[in-house]
C-alpha cells in the first residue's frame, strides 16, 4: 500500500539531481504512504569497488555493529575505502572483486544489509519524504537514475527494514519498488529457495527483486524477465525495477494499482499518480500515459 | 471567469471558493491544477469550471449540474457519482472514469483507463479513443460510447445499460453479448457526438447484458419456518437447525440464503461477568439521572460529532432489507431516545431523514442511492467495507424485494436478484481509501464525521489502516452480527467473534500508540444494556444495536427476511405486508426497549461505583470460561457466573 516513483535521464553522461527529483515526486504522493520512505539511487559505478549500506541503529548498538562489520570485511579481504555512519545507516565503500552473492549472504550474518552494488545505494527509514531527506540529505544526491517509495504499513511493522525499496538480496545493483500484493508469494519463494537463494524478509517486494535478478543472472534480458513476471506472479501489482543501466515496470492484468508515465526524448519518469510527475514540472500540462493492464517496458540509459 | 490559482491556494480552500462562486452563479477557471485530486467535488450549482491543465483523482466527483472542462488529463474516477452536468476531458482519463454516474455526461477526447463506467446507473460516458480492461464493469444502466477499441472483457457483469463500440470489440465480459442496434439509437449517438463536436464516420457494435446471471436459477421459497431461537439451539449433533438447512437445500439445490446471525455457540460477552455483586444495583430511584451517559462520537478530528444521550446507536440496516415503515419506526425511536440512526445500504429516503434527528449515511461498493444531496443532509458519512455476518461479501437483495420504487432510489433495474458488489470501485487498498475519505470530506466541507464499517476478520491490520487513513470512528462488527440476507455457510463460519474483534482492535491501536486517534463503536450480538456495559468496560466508546431493535419492534425471528414476504411487515417491500406494520406504535416499542438499555447501563455503572460511563474499565470484568479468558486476558473466575443474570431480567422504564 504505497506510492512509487522512478526517474531516469536517457543521456546520463552528466549526473543530475536524482535525489531532489525523487524527494519532490514522493512529496506529491505522500498521502499514499505516511509511514516510511526510501530511495534507490544510482551513482557513478567504480570497477571493483562495492558500495555497502547496512542498518546499524544508533549509539552503542551502532558502534558494536560497525566493529562487527569491519571485522567481517577484514576477514573477507575487503579493504575499506571510505565509510560514514548517518542516521540508522552505515555506508561503506570497499575494494572487492570476489563472488558477490557469497559475500553478501555471509555479510548478512554480521549485519543487516540494505543494499550492495557498484553504483546502487538504498536509503530508507521511517517518516515522510521530507523527514528522511532531512536525515540523509537525499536532495544533494546526483546520479543517473533512481527509484523512490512511500509506504503505508498494512501487515508488517513500521521499521526501517520493512521500508522500500528492496534490494534483490545477493545481486549487486538490483532494486525494486512495488505497490500491491503478491498472492502466490510462498509458492514462488519456495521455488527460488530451491535454487539456493536466501530471503531476508517476508516481504513480497523482496521476492519480486530476487525473481528478476535470478532471471538476469541467467542472461535473460530485463524486459523478458518482466514479461514472464506477469505470468508467474499472482496478485495485484505495479512495480518499478532498476539495475545499473536500466529501469523497467510491470503491471498486473487486473490493473488494480495505479501508474502513470511521462516520457520525452530526454527522460522517463513514472509514478503512482500524475500529481507526482507534475511536481517535476509545476504549472505544465503533461502528456502522460497510464500503462494498460498486463504490460511492461524498460528504458536504458546511454552513457 | 473567476480565476483560482492552485499554485497558491490549497485544494480545500479552492473548493470552498468554487462552491461560493457556484452559489453566486459565477464561472471559475482553475490555474496550475498540476494533477491535484478532488478539484470541484461537491459542487451543486450549474456553473462552468475550466481546468487549465490536468486534474487528479475524482475531478467533478459528487457534483450535480455543473459543467467541467479539463484541458489535459484526469486521474482515477472523473465525475464520480455525478448526477447531472458534464465533464469534458481534453486528454486521457485514468481508471474508472464515470464511476457510479447517475445522469451526467462525461466526454473523454483521449483514451480511458480500466473499469470505465463501473456501477454507473444513468447518463453517458463517451470516449473518443480506446477503452481499457472491463469497460462497463457491473454497470446498472446508462450508455457508454467508445469510438476506439473496447479493451478486454467489455461489459463484464453488467446488469443493464448499453455499450456502443466504434472500433474493435476485443472480447466480451461475463454475461455480456452483442445485439442489434436500431437506427434511432444511432441517431441519438450521432446527436450526442455532434453536440460535443466529435467527428465520427464508422459504425457501431452494441454490447448488452445477456441475462444469464441476473437471477438465481431457483429462488428462495417461503418455508414453514422455525424461529431463530429454536433453530439455533445446538445441544445435539442433529438438531432443528441441521434439519431445516437440509430441507431447504433439498428444495433449492444450492447454499441457503437467510436472515439473522450465526447459529454456532461462540465466545461472547455473556462469557464475561462483573467482578462486583450487583444484586442491589438499580434499587435507587432516578438512577438514570445519577450517571453521566452522554457521549460524543466522531468529533476527534474537528467534524461536528454525533451527540448521543447514551453510548448507544442503531446499527446500519438497509431500506431494502427493511421496509420503509420499519426504517421510519427505528428513526423515530432513535429520536425519542436521542441517539443516532444509520441508513445502511440503499440510500436515504425523505421519511427516514425526517424521522431520525441524527442520521449516518452509508456508502457501499455499488453506490446504490449514494449522492451529494443526501450527503449534505446527513449527520455522518460511513464507508462500508464489510460486516460481521458476512465479511468480504456484498449485500443480497432478492428479486421480490427489488420493487420499482426501491430500484429507482438505488438506480438499478427492478426485479433482479441484487448481489451488491463486495468491493468498492475506487478502494482497492489503503492507499486509495485515503483519497476516498478525503473526497467525502472535501465534498461536504469537512463538517461531517467519516466512519468505517468493518466486519471482523483481520482486525489487527484493518484498524491500523483505519487510523492511518484518518477515519473519525470505526463501527466494528463481530461474527455474531446479523444480516438481512447472507449465505448460511458464511454467516456461521466466516469471521471472528465480537469479543476477539474488540480485543484485537485495542491491542493493535496500543501497538502503534494511537488509541486516542479513533473511536470504536462495537456491535454484533449486543442484546441489551448489560452486554453494552461489558463492551464499554473492554474499551469500546459506544455500541450499536441491530437485531435487538427490530425484535423490540415486532420481529418474530423467522429468518426469512430475504424472501420478502415478512408477515410482520418488517423485512418486506410488499405494500400488502407492510400495511400490517404500524410505525408509530412500533417506534414507541423500540423506544421503550432503548430506555431499558439506558436504565441498565446507568444501574450497572452506578452499581460498580461510578457516576460516569467513561470510568468503566476492564478491571470491572472477569471471564467465566477459559476461552473468554484466553481471548480477553481477563482473569478466569467462573465462580462469578450468573451474577448478572438478575439485572438482565430487571429493567424499568
Ligand atoms: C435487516 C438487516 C439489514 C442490515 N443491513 C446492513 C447494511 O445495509 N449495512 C451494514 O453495514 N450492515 C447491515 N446490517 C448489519 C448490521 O448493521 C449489524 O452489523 C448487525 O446487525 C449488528 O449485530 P446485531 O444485529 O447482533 O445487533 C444489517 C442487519 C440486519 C439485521
Amino acid at each position: 500500500m504505497c506510492g512509487i516513483a522512478g526517474i531516469m535521464l536517457k543521456d546520463s553522461s552528466e549526473p543530475f539531481n536524482t535525489g531532489e527529483a525523487l524527494v519532490n515526486m514522493l512529496n506529491g504522493c505522500q498521502h499514499r504512504g505516511p509511514d516510511s520512505t526510501g530511495f534507490a539511487l544510482y551513482g557513478q559505478a567504480q570497477e571493483n569497488k562495492l558500495k555497502l549500506r547496512l542498518f546499524v541503529g544508533q549509539g552503542k548498538e551502532a558502534d558494536t555493529a560497525i566493529n562487527r562489520i569491519k571485522k567481517f570485511l577484514q576477514e573477507q579481504g575487503a579493504t575499506i575505502v571510505d565509510d560514514e555512519h548517518v542516521g540508522e545507516a552505515y555506508r561503506v565503500t570497499v575494494n572487492f572483486s570476489g563472488d558477490i552473492q557469497k559475500f553478501s549472504y555471509a555479510l548478512e550474518h554480521a549485519a543487516k544489509v540494505v543494499s550492495i552494488g557498484n553504483s546502487l545505494e538504498i536509503i530508507k527509514d521511517v517518516g515522510s519524504a521530507e523527514d528522511v531527506d532531512g536525515r540523509y540529505n537525499i536532495h544533494n544526491y546526483r546520479g543517473s537514475h533512481g527509484l523512490g517509495h512511500v509506504r503505508l504499513a498494512t501487515e508488517s511493522d513500521v521499521k526501517p527494514e520493512a521500508a522500500h525499496p528492496f534490494w534483490a538480496t545477493g545481486f549487486a545493483d538490483v532494486a525494486i519498488v512495488h505497490n500491491g500484493q503478491i498472492t502466490n508469494y510462498w509458492k514462488m519463494r519456495r521455488r527460488l529457495e530451491q535454487r539456493g537463494y536466501e530471503f531476508r524478509t517476508d516481504n513480497d517486494s523482496e521476492l519480486i527483486a530476487v525473481y528478476l535478478a535470478d532471471k538476469l543472472s541467467q542472461g535473460i534480458a530485463l524486459k523478458e524477465a518482466l514479461k514472464t513476471s506477469i505470468d508467474d506472479l499472482d496478485g495485484t501489482f505495479s512495480f518499478l525495477v532498476s539495475t545499473k543501466d536500466e529501469i523497467g515496470y510491470a503491471k498486473d492484468r487486473l490493473a488494480v494499482k495505479p501508474m502513470v508515465m511521462y516520457e520525452t526524448d530526454d527522460l522517463v519518469a513514472v509514478a503512482s499518480e500524475e500529481v507526482s510527475l507534475n511536481k517535476l514540472f509545476p504549472g505544465q500540462a503533461l502528456n502522460t500515459k497510464e500503462p494498460p493492464p498486463g504490460t511492461y517496458n524498460t528504458w536504458s540509459r546511454s552513457t | 471567469m473567476v480565476p483560482i490559482d492552485l499554485g497558491k491556494t490549497s485544494v480545500r480552500e479552492g473548493n470552498e471558493q468554487i462552491r461560493q462562486h457556484g452559489q453566486n452563479g459565477e464561472d471559475v477557471e482553475i490555474i496550475n491544477p498540476d494533477a491535484r485530486h478532488h478539484i470541484g467535488v461537491g459542487l451543486v450549482h450549474p456553473i462552468t469550471v475550466k481546468v487549465h491543465g490536468s486534474a487528479g483523482y475524482f475531478c467533478a466527483g459528487l457534483s450535480d449540474s455543473a459543467r467541467f472542462e479539463v484541458e489535459s488529463n484526469v486521474g482515477w474516477g472523473v465525475g464520480d457519482n455525478m448526477y447531472s452536468g458534464s465533464v469534458i476531458v481534453g486528454g486521457n482519463a485514468g481508471a474508472i472514469p464515470g464511476v457510479a454516474i447517475r445522469g451526467a455526461e462525461i466526454v473523454i477526447h483521449g483514451n480511458m483507463g480500466s473499469r470505465a463506467g463501473q456501477v454507473m446507473k444513468a447518463g453517458t460516458l463517451c470516449c473518443a479513443g480506446n477503452a481499457n480492461f472491463m469497460a462497463g464493469y457491473m454497470m446498472y444502466g446508462g450508455r457508454i460510447i467508445i469510438l476506439g477499441d473496447s479493451g478486454e472483457k467489455v461489459g463484464e457483469d453488467m446488469s443493464a445499460g448499453e455499450i456502443f463500440v466504434g472500433g474493435k470489440v476485443e472480447d466480451l465480459g461475463s454475461d455480456a453479448e452483442l445485439t442489434d442496434i436500431d437506427s434511432a439509437e444511432i441517431e441519438e449517438i450521432m446527436e450526442f457526438l455532434d453536440r460535443y463536436e466529435i467527428p465520427f464516420k464508422g459504425s457501431f457494435q452494441k454490447v448488452v447484458n445477456a441475462g444469464k446471471k441476473l437471477r438465481y436459477a431457483t429462488s428462495e421459497q417461503q418455508m414453514r419456518s422455525i424461529p431463530f431461537f429454536t433453530f439455533s439451539g445446538t445441544s445435539d449433533y442433529w438438531n432443528p437447525k441441521i434439519q431445516e438447512d437440509l430441507y431447504i437445500k433439498s428444495q433449492i439445490g444450492r447454499y441457503r440464503i437467510r436472515g439473522y446471525g450465526g447459529a454456532r455457540p461462540l465466545p461472547h460477552l455473556s462469557d464475561l461477568a462483573f467482578k462486583k455483586d450487583l444484586s442491589a444495583a438499580g434499587n435507587e430511584n432516578n438512577i438514570v439521572s445519577k450517571v453521566k451517559m452522554s457521549t460524543e462520537i466522531g468529533g476527534i478530528n474537528g467534524a461536528n460529532p454525533l451527540k448521543l444521550s447514551m453510548p448507544v446507536m442503531i446499527a446500519p440496516m438497509s431500506y431494502g432489507a427493511l421496509s420503509a415503515s420499519t426504517k421510519r419506526a427505528i428513526g423515530l425511536a432513535s429520536t425519542m431516545s436521542d441517539i443516532a440512526e444509520n441508513t445502511g445500504e440503499g440510500g436515504m429516503s425523505d421519511a427516514q431523514r425526517g424521522a431520525a434527528k441524527q442520521l449516518i449515511f452509508q456508502m457501499l461498493g455499488g453506490r446504490l442511492g449514494w449522492n451529494i444531496h443526501d450527503m449534505n443532509r446527513a449527520d455522518g458519512l460511513e464507508i462500508y467495507i464489510s460486516q460481521g455476518a458476512k465479511p468480504g461479501l456484498g449485500g443480497q437483495l432478492m428479486a421480490k424485494k427489488v420493487t420499482p420504487e426501491l430500484a429507482k432510489i438505488r438506480g438499478i433495474p427492478a426485479g433482479i436478484d441484487l448481489r451488491s458488489p463486495s468491493r468498492h470501485p475506487d478502494i482497492l487498498g489503503a492507499d486509495d481509501l485515503v483519497i476516498k475519505v478525503e473526497e467525502l470530506r472535501e465534498a461536504t466541507g469537512y463538517r461531517l464525521p467519516v466512519s468505517i464499517k468493518l466486519g471482523a476478520g483481520r482486525v489487527r491490520d484493518d484498524i491500523k489502516i483505519a487510523v492511518k487513513d484518518g477515519f473519525d470512528f470505526v463501527e466494528l462488527d463481530g461474527m455474531q452480527g446479523s444480516t438481512g440476507a447472507g449465505s448460511a455457510e458464511v454467516i456461521d463460519y466466516v469471521g471472528i467473534p465480537t469479543l476477539s474483534a474488540i480485543i484485537e482492535a485495542l491491542d493493535a491501536l496500543e501497538e502503534i500508540g494511537r488509541r486516542q486517534d479513533i473511536q470504536i463503536v462495537l456491535m454484533g450480538g449486543i442484546r441489551d444494556g448489560v452486554d453494552a456495559v461489558k463492551a464499554l468496560c473492554l474499551g469500546a466508546d459506544a455500541v450499536a444495536l441491530g437485531t435487538s431493535t427490530i425484535i423490540a419492534g415486532g420481529c418474530i425471528a423467522c429468518m426469512q427476511c430475504h424472501v420478502g414476504q415478512c408477515v410482520t411487515g418488517i423485512a418486506t417491500q410488499d405494500p400488502e405486508h407492510e400495511k400490517r406494520y404500524e410505525p408509530e406504535v412500533e417506534a414507541k416499542n423500540i423506544h421503550r426497549f432503548l430506555e431499558s438499555v439506558r436504565w441498565q447501563i446507568a444501574a450497572i455503572t452506578n452499581g460498580l461505583g461510578y457516576n460516569d460511563v467513561s470510568q468503566l474499565s476492564r478491571d470491572d470484568l472477569v471471564a467465566l470460561t477459559p476461552e473468554a479468558a484466553a481471548i480477553t486476558g481477563l482473569p478466569y473466575e467462573p465462580q462469578y457466573g450468573d451474577a448478572d443474570l438478575d439485572i438482565h431480567v430487571r429493567s424499568v422504564v
